[in-house]
């Protein structure tokens, strides 16, 4: 074959190229790039009550500095992402480890433990809804039948940033742990064997051992929790709406009502750029870490 | 028996014990979902709660008699199947072309809609639509969960058409092949379990997704996602209906889950992880 046929192959494949990827690129832009865009320039305007919009500068920003209830919902939001996080990684690295143990695990095991997860979240607030009503649900049923004080659950305001935590927890900790199961079966037998015929105790195996090979691994389901966890809607709009008050009006679920229960788009905007600017900074200090504890 | 036998018993029944409780702890909320669907009005909320009970029909009956459920599911089943086959087309070729050329941006690109709050993209959206007057309409709702089908595709994907070896691309090449027919005369039959397990998950997620039909829908659009308001607004006398509405919107998903729960996980990290 010569240069030239050679080369006119290649443009031609790379023509190929671009035109297979094409549609996927123009959805997005048009679906994703350009909103965002588009929002950037919402957040600089303000809309007034009759729905006429003008120019504002960064008169949004200043607005959500002053705003108690823009600080308000970060704290929200970062209680109810450290403590989920926090009852996410510990008990799915747990459950991992029983998994793990267990050798065999059957289809049916597995697919009563993917369960939780792959239902919508709607699903699992409309579900514990029902368990944790104060006074009929079975929650406090249990609660009183072990001699245990009941608690208001959702109605709360102190425990309902918590119990939304257990809820999601309830969801996603197997999810959590079937990744942390990947890692684990990942890591060659031989480290086991070396501790082993060294006399170490299981706990300090896992101590020494399996936990800082399996850190990249949990690092990992750290950031898909994390983006998930700080854009946090679906249950608490669902089982509270951000109340009781606005207990757990974290900064997504403000920023929806305060966009589309007060029209307010100019507002929002800014609200959810800084959230989505929150988001994307703790995934890069994840990444980093990753990149600290990789091996 | 030695006592080294005798500890690893005792640490293998230790770890059953472990694997039931977590097992319990798993399935007892959704266990007790499913069996206050199918309990009698009054004892859904009889307390102390009841486990015995002589099961009815009739919470679903209720359910169907007084809302438009079976509308909503249809609407549910027209924006999930019309977004799972856009992200398919879609995202079947982009994944091919990210594969093959290692270019990787337009890829990373569509990951955004994965870590940015939806809200973000819901803002703008509703201010274009509005324009253009397709608020309420089907396909303002089935392009915007394009949205979570098309990652979900293309980062199914990308893990399975990378394993297929550059030869055989190559062979087909000297052989005349275009890209395109290469893409769906032989890599395409190659990643047909991807494209399953992809298309299940685009499903999955799509079917499951909240924000956007709340505000993009109208009452003839609806979802059954978005309409679960309507089944609380209620009150706690009609917890069975409540209930019985949960059960069978979780059913389409979880009985898709369960078919491709092998390859689920691998696939939910979008590449993150190979398990």
């Amino acid at each position: 074959m010569s240069d030239t046929a050679a080369t006119l192959t290649q443009d031609r494949q790379k023509l190929e190229m671009a035109a297979l990827s094409a549609p996927a690129v123009i959805f997005t832009v048009g679906m994703i790039a350009f909103p965002v865009v588009y929002t950037i320039w919402l957040g600089f305007q303000t809309f007034s009550s009759t729905g006429k919009q003008s120019f504002a500068g960064l008169a949004n920003y200043s607005k959500l500095v002053a705003d108690y209830e823009f600080w308000h919902g970060l704290w929200v939001t970062i209680a109810l992402y450290v403590l989920s996080l926090a009852l996410q990684l510990l008990f799915g690295v747990w459950l991992a480890l029983v998994l793990f143990h267990a050798k065999r695990l059957p289809g049916v095991v597995r697919s009563l433990f993917i369960s939780p997860f792959m239902m919508p979240p709607v699903v699992a607030g409309m579900m514990w809804l029902v368990i944790l009503d104060p006074s009929l649900g079975a929650a406090n049923y249990i609660l009183q039948a072990l001699g245990l004080p009941p608690s208001d659950w959702l109605a709360s305001p102190t425990w309902v940033i918590p119990t939304v935590a257990l809820i999601d927890s309830w969801q996603w900790t197997p999810y959590v742990a079937l990744i942390v199961l990947g890692g684990l079966q990942s890591l060659p037998p031989s480290v086991y064997e070396a501790a082993q015929i060294d006399g170490a105790s299981p706990f300090k195996t896992f101590q020494r051992i399996t936990l800082p090979l399996l850190l990249p691994t949990i690092v990992t389901a750290a950031i898909l929790r994390s983006v998930d966890l700080l854009r946090f809607f679906d249950i608490i709009y669902i089982t509270t709406q951000g109340g009781p008050g606005n207990a757990s009006n974290t900064l997504n679920i403000y920023g929806f009502r305060v966009g589309f229960e007060f029209f307010n788009i100019g507002y929002a905007s800014a609200l959810m750029l800084t959230l989505t600017a929150i988001v994307f900074g703790a995934v890069l200090a994840f990444n980093r870490l990753r990149g600290a504890v990789a091996w | 028996m030695s006592d080294a036998a005798n500890t690893d018993r005792w640490i293998r029944w230790l770890n059953t014990v472990q694997l039931v409780l977590a097992g319990l702890l798993i399935m007892a909320p959704t266990v007790w979902m499913v069996l206050s669907s199918f309990k009698p009005s009054f004892e859904v909320t009889a307390y102390p709660p009841t486990l015995v009970f002589s099961p009815t029909l009739e919470n679903y009956v209720e359910l169907t008699r007084t809302t438009p459920f079976l509308s909503y599911a249809l609407n549910s089943l027209i924006v999930t199947l019309g977004s799972t086959a856009l992200g398919l087309l879609f995202g079947i070729p982009a994944a091919f072309a990210v594969s093959w050329t290692r270019i990787s941006w337009p890829a990373i690109l569509t990951l955004a809609a994965r870590m940015a709050p939806g809200t973000l993209f819901l803002l703008p959206w509703y201010v274009m639509f509005r324009q253009i007057g397709m608020i309420g309409s089907y396909t303002a709702l089935i392009l915007s969960h394009a949205v979570i089908t098309l990652p979900i595709v293309i980062w199914v994907l990308l893990p399975s058409f990378d394993g297929i070896p550059r030869s055989v691309f190559e062979a087909a090449q000297v052989d005349g092949c275009s890209v395109t027919r290469i893409l769906w005369r032989i890599a395409l039959p190659l990643v047909a379990s991807g494209v399953a397990v992809s298309a299940i998950l685009a499903f999955v997620f799509s079917w499951n997704y909240f924000l956007f039909a709340l505000v993009l829908s109208n009452g003839d659009t609806k979802t059954l996602i978005a309409a679960a308001f309507n089944f609380i607004g209620e009150g706690s006398t009609q917890w069975g209906a409540l209930m019985a509405a949960a059960t069978l919107i979780a059913l389409p998903p979880l009985v898709l889950a369960a078919l491709v729960q092998r390859w689920l996980v691998s696939g939910l990290t979008l590449g993150a992880v190979k398990g």
